[in-house]
C-alpha cells in the first residue's frame, strides 16, 4: 500500500510507462483528466456564451491581480521563515492584523487633524511605517517567546504553539481594540479609475500592484545582494556551517522575521487603501490561510515562488468562478471560490508536488 | 484482495462517521419529564410542584440564573458582545426577583452548529438555569433547540430570523420544538416587507440578490425574490458570497452583466461594507439602488462603507424616534458598558431578557422557607400568551410557535450623508 | 602556552560516550594531526574547539579563553576556522558568495577584496568559477572552496576535518601542498585524517585516536615508524 504512493519518475513517453503504474498513478492521472476537462470546457462555454464583456474580464483580472500582490506579500512572510527554519509560523496571519488594526488608528488621527487631505503621500507613509513596525514587533515578539525555546523540539510541536500564538494574538488585539470593525480613510488621490487601453482600470487596483511590486523587487535586491540577504540563503542552507562562517544564525533569525513582518505590515496598509474596510481583529485568518496556500502553491520555501503562487491565486479566485463554474452551468458561482482556488491548488500539486517553482525537499533539510 | 479489504474499512468508517454526527442532533424525546418533577416535588415546602415538565427549585438565598448562549468568539463576536449589553442591562434593572439575586452565565455559541449545540448542552445541564437568551445565529440556533427543547427548558433568540426555527411544518423543514422564542423578527416579515417596499415604493422591476451562505441571509434574500416575482417583478441574478469574503468585485461583475434595479444583499458587516463600498465602482451598476437588511443595520456601517453607503435602504425594525425608552437604554449602555452598541440587536435580548424576566416573576410560587420554585411548562406557557408587550423593538406578541415580533414592527431606513458623518439611527422613509 | 590546548574533554553523542577524556596541545606555527579510524571521536573533538558542541567535562583554551564561555559564531573573529567534514559549502550560493560567506564578521571591504584575490590566487581554478552556483562544482573544486572560504576569516588556528576524503589522488597531493603552504604563511593547522599517511608526512607532530582517547602521541616522523600506527593505520604489515 504505502509503497505504491512513490511517484513515478518515468516519463509518458517511455515504453513501460503504463506498465509501471500503480493503481494510484491511475487515481493521479484521472484527476488531473477530470479537472483539466472541466477547467477547458467550462472556460469554452462560458466565452461562447458571450455572458461578460471583454472590459467585464479585463476589471475581473485586475482584480484578482490586486488581491493576487497582496497575498503574494503575506505569503513572503511564511515562505521567508520556512526557507529558514523549516516551520509554518501560522500566527503570521496575525502579525498582518497586528498592523493594519494598530494603523487604522493612526489613518484616522491623519484624516482627522487634515495631514490626509494636505499631505496624502507623506501621510500614507506614516501608516506603511506604523504598521510595518508594529507587525516587525509582534513577529520578533512570537520568534523570541514562541519559537526560539522550541527551536529543537519536533517539528509538530511549534506548529501547535503556533495556533496558539494565533489565537492569542487575535483576543490580545481584541481587547486592546475591541469587536467592532473600522474602516480606514478614503485616500483622495486613489479614487476612481484611469483609462488605459480602453479600459477603466481603478487607481487603487494599479496602486496595489505596483506597490507590491515595488516591495517584492526590494526584497529580492536585498536577498540576493546584501550581506544579510546572503547570509539568509546560507543559514536557509546548512545552520551549523553558517555558524562556523561566524554568522549568528539568532540575529538572521530574528531577521527573517523582521523582513516577514515589514512585508505584512505594509501588506496590510496597502490592502486599506484598496479595501479600506473591515479591520477587525480577525482581519488576519482568512488572508493568512490564503496566503500560506500561496506559499504552498508556489513552492514554500521559494521567494519568486511566494510571489507568483500569490497572485496566481488571487487571479483564480477572481477569474476562475465566473470563467469556469459559470461555464459548467453552476449557480452562485462565486460562493465557490474557495472550491476554485483549492481545486487549482491540488492540480498543481498532483503535477509537482513541490508547488510551482519549489525544489524538491533533500532529506538532509526535510 | 488488500485494497477491497481497504476499501470495506474506509466504508464502514464514514458509515460510523456519518452516523456518530447524526446522533446528537436527534432529541432525547420527553427525557425531561418524569424525573425532574419528582425531585422539585421532594423539595418544595408549603409550595409543591405540579408541573407537567418539572420545575426550577432555586435554594433560600441562591441566585437565579439567566443563561446566554452567544457568540463571543470569532468574527461575529460583536454580535454576542451586543446581546451580552442588552441582558445584562435588563438583569441589572430587575436587581432581584422574591429576594434572590439573578446572574447571568454566558456561554459560547459562536456562529455554528458545533458551537450552539456545546453551549446548549452545558446550559441544559445546569438545573438553576430559568431560561436563556440566544442565540445569535440561526446555525447555531438550529443545533440548540433540541437539546434546549428537551431538557425542559427554554431559549429566546434576540438575532435568530431564518424561518425554519419558528415553523413546526416539518415537512416545509421547519424545525420549531416547545420552548423556543425570538424577539427577532422571521425573515418572512422583513423578506416581504423588502420586496414590497423596492417594487411599489420604489417603482423597480428588476432585483438582483446576494447572501452570504448563512441561513440568515439566504432566507432572506431567497423571500425577498421570491415576493418580488409574485409581485410581478424580475429577478435577475441570485448569488452568494462567503462569509470573510473581502473582495466582492467578481461576484459584482457578474451581476453587472445583467445591472438590476435594486441590489438586495441582507448580510452582515464587514462583508456588506465591502459590498456597498465596491459595488458603486462597477461599471454598469452606477444606477443601481443598494439594500441590505438588519444584519447591517448598525451604527459603523454608514461610516465603514463611507460615501457609497448615501441613498442607501436598511429594513430592520422601526424604532419609534419619538420613543424616549430607546435614548434611555443607550444612556444606560453607555454608563454601565460604555460606548455605543456594536451592533443591531442589543434591545432585542434587552426584550428577550425582560419578558423572561417577567414571565419568571408571574410563575415563581415562594414556599416558607424561601426556596423558589418555577414551572417549566408554566414558564413557557406564560411567555407563549405575552401579548402587546411593549418593547424597545416595538410591540411584542408571541404566537404558538414562539414568534414574538410581528412584521408591523419593521421599518425602511434610508442612509443620507449625515450617517456617514455619525448620526445614527437613519431616516425611516417606510413602514408597512 | 600553546596556541590550543584541549584538556581532558568529555562528550557524548547521544547516549554514546564520544570523547572519554581526551588531552591534545597545539603550538603556534604547527601543523598536527589527529589520525584514528571510523568513529573513534575525530570530528565529536573539532566540533568541541570549533564551538559547535560544549564538551560535558574538561575544557579546551584557545590563546587562554576558554572555548566554552563563547557560541560557535563568536569564535570566528577570535581566530578559528574550521572546514567541516564533507566541505560544508553552500551549494546554491555562487563561488563568490561563499567566499564572501567565509569573511562575514569582518566589515574591510578593502581587506575582504585583497584576501578574496589572495584566496584565487591560491587556487586558480576558484578564479575562474567567481560566479558560478558551488554545487554545480566537481568534489576537489569545493574542497578549494571550502578551504578558500575558511581562510577569508583571517584565522590563526585552522581546523580541518578529512580534507582528502572522496578525492583523486592527484588531488590529494594538491590539496595537501596547499595546507603546507597556507601554514608556512603562518596559519596553525590542526589537521583531522583517516589518510594517516598524508596527514604524517606534512604534520610536525600527531596524535592517534581510538574509541574516544589518545591512545599515542609523538612527532610525525616516529609515528610513522610506530609498528602500531604502521599496522593499523598505515597498511604496512
Amino acid at each position: 500500500m504505502a509503497a505504491s504512493a512513490k511517484p513515478a519518475r518515468t516519463g509518458f513517453l517511455s515504453k513501460d510507462y503504463f506498465e509501471r503504474m500503480t493503481w494510484v498513478d491511475w487515481v493521479l492521472n484521472a484527476l488531473r483528466v477530470l479537472i483539466l476537462a472541466l477547467v477547458i470546457i467550462g472556460a469554452t462555454n462560458t466565452l461562447l456564451s458571450g455572458k461578460y464583456t471583454l472590459a467585464q474580464w479585463v476589471s475581473l483580472i485586475m482584480s484578482g491581480l490586486a488581491q493576487g500582490s497582496i497575498y503574494a506579500l503575506i505569503a513572503l512572510g511564511y515562505t521567508l521563515v520556512y526557507g529558514i527554519l523549516l516551520m509554518i509560523n501560522f500566527a503570521h496571519g496575525e502579525v498582518y492584523m497586528a498592523g493594519a488594526f494598530t494603523a487604522y488608528f493612526i489613518a484616522d488621527w491623519t484624516a482627522k487633524s487634515g495631514l490626509l487631505a494636505s499631505a496624502p503621500v507623506i501621510a500614507v507613509l506614516i501608516w506603511v511605517i506604523v504598521a510595518a513596525l508594529v507587525s516587525m514587533g509582534v513577529a520578533v515578539l512570537l520568534e523570541r517567546v514562541a519559537y526560539r525555546p522550541l527551536r529543537g523540539a519536533p517539528r509538530l510541536v511549534p506548529l501547535i504553539t503556533a495556533i496558539g500564538a494565533s489565537f492569542f494574538l487575535q483576543y490580545t488585539f481584541r481587547g486592546l481594540y475591541g469587536t467592532g470593525f473600522k474602516s480606514y480613510p478614503a485616500v483622495p488621490i486613489i479614487q476612481g479609475s484611469v483609462a488605459i487601453g480602453g479600459f477603466n482600470i481603478l487607481i487603487a487596483q494599479l496602486v496595489v500592484f505596483f506597490s507590491a511590486l515595488v516591495l517584492m523587487l526590494a526584497l529580492y535586491w536585498l536577498i540576493e545582494r546584501t550581506k544579510m540577504g546572503k547570509a539568509m540563503r546560507a543559514v536557509s542552507e546548512d545552520k551549523e556551517v553558517s555558524r562556523l562562517m561566524g554568522i549568528d544564525i539568532d540575529r538572521v533569525i530574528v531577521f527573517t522575521f523582521l523582513l516577514g513582518g515589514a512585508l505584512a505590515g505594509a501588506a496590510g496598509v496597502i490592502n486599506g487603501l484598496y479595501r479600506p474596510q473591515g479591520v477587525n481583529f480577525f482581519m488576519g485568518f482568512f488572508p493568512g490561510i490564503k496566503a500560506f496556500t500561496a506559499a504552498v502553491l508556489g513552492g514554500i520555501g521559494s521567494v519568486p515562488g511566494a510571489m507568483l503562487g500569490g497572485i496566481f491565486l488571487g487571479i483564480i479566485e477572481s477569474v476562475g468562478p465566473s470563467l469556469i463554474l459559470d461555464g459548467l452551468g453552476i449557480n452562485s458561482a462565486n460562493q465557490l471560490k474557495d472550491v476554485i482556488a483549492f481545486t487549482m491548488l491540488v492540480f498543481v500539486l498532483i503535477f509537482r508536488p513541490q508547488g510551482i517553482l519549489g525544489e524538491r525537499l533533500k532529506e538532509k533539510k526535510a | 484482495m488488500k485494497r477491497s479489504k481497504l476499501l470495506l474499512v474506509l466504508t464502514a468508517i464514514l458509515v460510523l462517521a456519518l452516523s456518530a454526527c447524526a446522533a446528537p442532533v436527534a432529541p432525547a424525546g420527553d427525557a425531561g419529564s418524569s424525573d425532574t418533577g419528582s425531585e422539585a416535588a421532594a423539595g418544595g415546602g408549603d409550595a409543591t410542584c405540579d408541573d407537567a415538565i418539572g420545575c426550577i427549585e432555586i435554594a433560600p438565598g441562591d441566585p437565579l440564573k439567566v443563561g446566554g448562549m452567544l457568540t463571543i468568539s470569532g468574527a461575529t463576536a460583536y454580535l454576542g458582545e451586543d446581546s451580552r449589553g442588552g441582558i445584562e442591562i435588563a438583569v441589572n434593572e430587575r436587581g432581584q426577583i422574591d429576594g434572590h439575586d439573578i446572574t447571568v452565565q454566558i456561554e459560547d455559541s459562536l456562529c455554528s452548529a458545533e458551537g450552539g449545540q456545546t453551549a446548549a448542552q452545558k446550559l441544559a445541564a445546569d438545573p438553576t438555569v430559568v431560561g436563556i437568551i440566544g442565540t445569535n445565529c440561526s446555525s447555531s440556533g438550529a443545533a440548540a433547540l433540541p437539546i434546549v427543547s428537551s431538557a425542559g427548558m427554554l431559549m429566546i433568540s434576540s438575532s435568530n430570523t431564518s424561518p425554519v426555527l419558528t415553523s413546526a411544518d416539518t415537512e416545509a423543514g421547519g424545525i420549531w420544538q416547545p420552548g423556543y422564542y425570538r424577539t427577532a423578527h422571521n425573515d418572512l416579515f422583513q423578506g416581504r416587507v423588502a420586496a414590497e417596499f423596492v417594487f411599489n415604493e420604489l417603482g423597480a422591476t428588476t432585483l438582483a440578490t446576494i447572501h452570504d451562505g448563512s441561513p440568515y441571509a439566504e432566507s432572506l434574500a431567497a423571500v425577498a425574490a421570491d415576493v418580488f416575482t409574485e409581485l410581478g417583478g424580475e429577478v435577475t441574478y441570485q448569488g452568494a458570497v462567503n462569509v470573510g469574503d473581502t473582495d466582492m468585485r467578481p461576484i459584482l461583475t457578474e451581476v453587472s452583466s445583467n445591472p438590476p434595479d435594486v441590489l438586495y444583499f441582507p448580510f452582515f458587516e464587514p462583508e456588506s461594507d465591502f459590498m456597498a463600498a465596491q459595488a458603486k465602482e462597477i461599471t454598469g451598476l452606477e444606477n443601481t439602488i443598494l439594500m441590505s437588511a438588519d444584519g447591517s443595520l448598525v451604527d459603523s456601517f454608514p461610516e465603514n462603507a463611507g460615501e457609497a453607503a448615501v441613498g442607501m435602504y436598511l429594513s430592520g425594525p422601526y424604532l419609534n424616534p419619538e420613543n424616549t425608552a430607546y435614548a434611555d437604554f443607550l444612556a444606560k449602555w453607555d454608563e454601565e458598558i460604555g460606548g455605543v452598541p456594536p451592533s443591531g440587536f442589543h434591545a432585542h435580548a434587552y426584550d428577550a431578557t425582560n419578558m423572561l424576566l417577567d414571565a419568571v416573576q408571574a410563575v415563581a410560587q415562594e414556599s416558607s422557607d424561601g426556596t423558589l420554585l418555577i414551572g417549566r411548562q408554566a414558564l413557557r406557557d406564560a411567555l407563549t400568551a405575552t401579548k402587546d408587550y411593549p418593547g424597545l423593538t416595538g410591540t411584542l406578541s408571541c404566537n404558538e410557535t414562539g414568534d414574538c415580533a410581528t412584521g408591523e414592527a419593521l421599518g425602511i431606513y434610508e442612509v443620507t450623508q449625515a450617517e456617514v458623518d455619525g448620526n445614527w439611527p437613519p431616516p425611516v422613509v417606510y413602514t408597512p | 602556552m600553546a596556541l590550543l590546548e584541549v584538556d581532558n574533554i568529555h562528550a557524548y553523542y547521544g547516549k554514546i560516550h564520544a570523547l572519554k577524556g581526551v588531552s591534545l596541545t597545539v603550538e603556534k606555527g604547527e601543523v598536527v594531526s589527529l589520525i584514528g579510524g571510523n568513529g573513534a571521536g575525530k570530528t565529536t573533538t573539532l566540533r568541541c574547539i570549533s564551538g559547535l558542541i560544549k564538551p560535558t567535562d574538561g575544557s579546551v583554551t584557545f590563546d587562554d579563553d576558554v572555548v566554552a564561555d563563547y557560541a560557535a559564531h563568536e569564535l570566528v573573529p577570535m581566530g578559528i576556522a574550521m572546514v567541516p567534514e564533507g566541505r560544508g559549502i553552500f551549494s546554491k550560493l555562487t563561488v563568490q558568495e561563499n567566499m564572501e560567506m567565509g569573511a562575514f564578521y569582518r566589515n574591510d571591504k578593502e581587506g575582504i577584496k585583497q584576501d578574496m584575490e589572495h584566496g584565487y590566487h591560491i587556487f586558480p581554478r576558484l578564479a575562474e568559477r567567481r560566479t558560478q552556483i558551488a554545487g554545480t562544482m566537481s568534489g576537489g573544486e569545493q574542497q578549494m572552496l571550502a578551504m578558500a572560504r575558511a581562510l577569508m576569516s583571517k584565522p590563526r588556528l585552522l581546523l580541518l576535518d578529512e580534507p582528502s576524503m572522496g578525492l583523486a589522488p592527484v588531488l590529494v597531493e594538491l590539496i595537501f601542498d596547499t595546507i603546507r603552504d597556507i601554514n608556512q604563511q603562518g596559519v596553525t593547522v590542526l589537521l583531522v585524517e583517516q589518510n594517516a599517511h598524508m596527514a604524517l608526512q606534512i604534520a610536525n607532530r600527531g596524535y592517534v585516536l581510538q574509541t574516544g582517547e589518545i591512545i599515542l602521541s609523538d612527532n610525525a616522523a616516529s609515528l610513522r615508524k610506530d609498528p602500531m600506527v604502521q599496522k593499523a593505520y598505515l597498511g604496512i604489515d
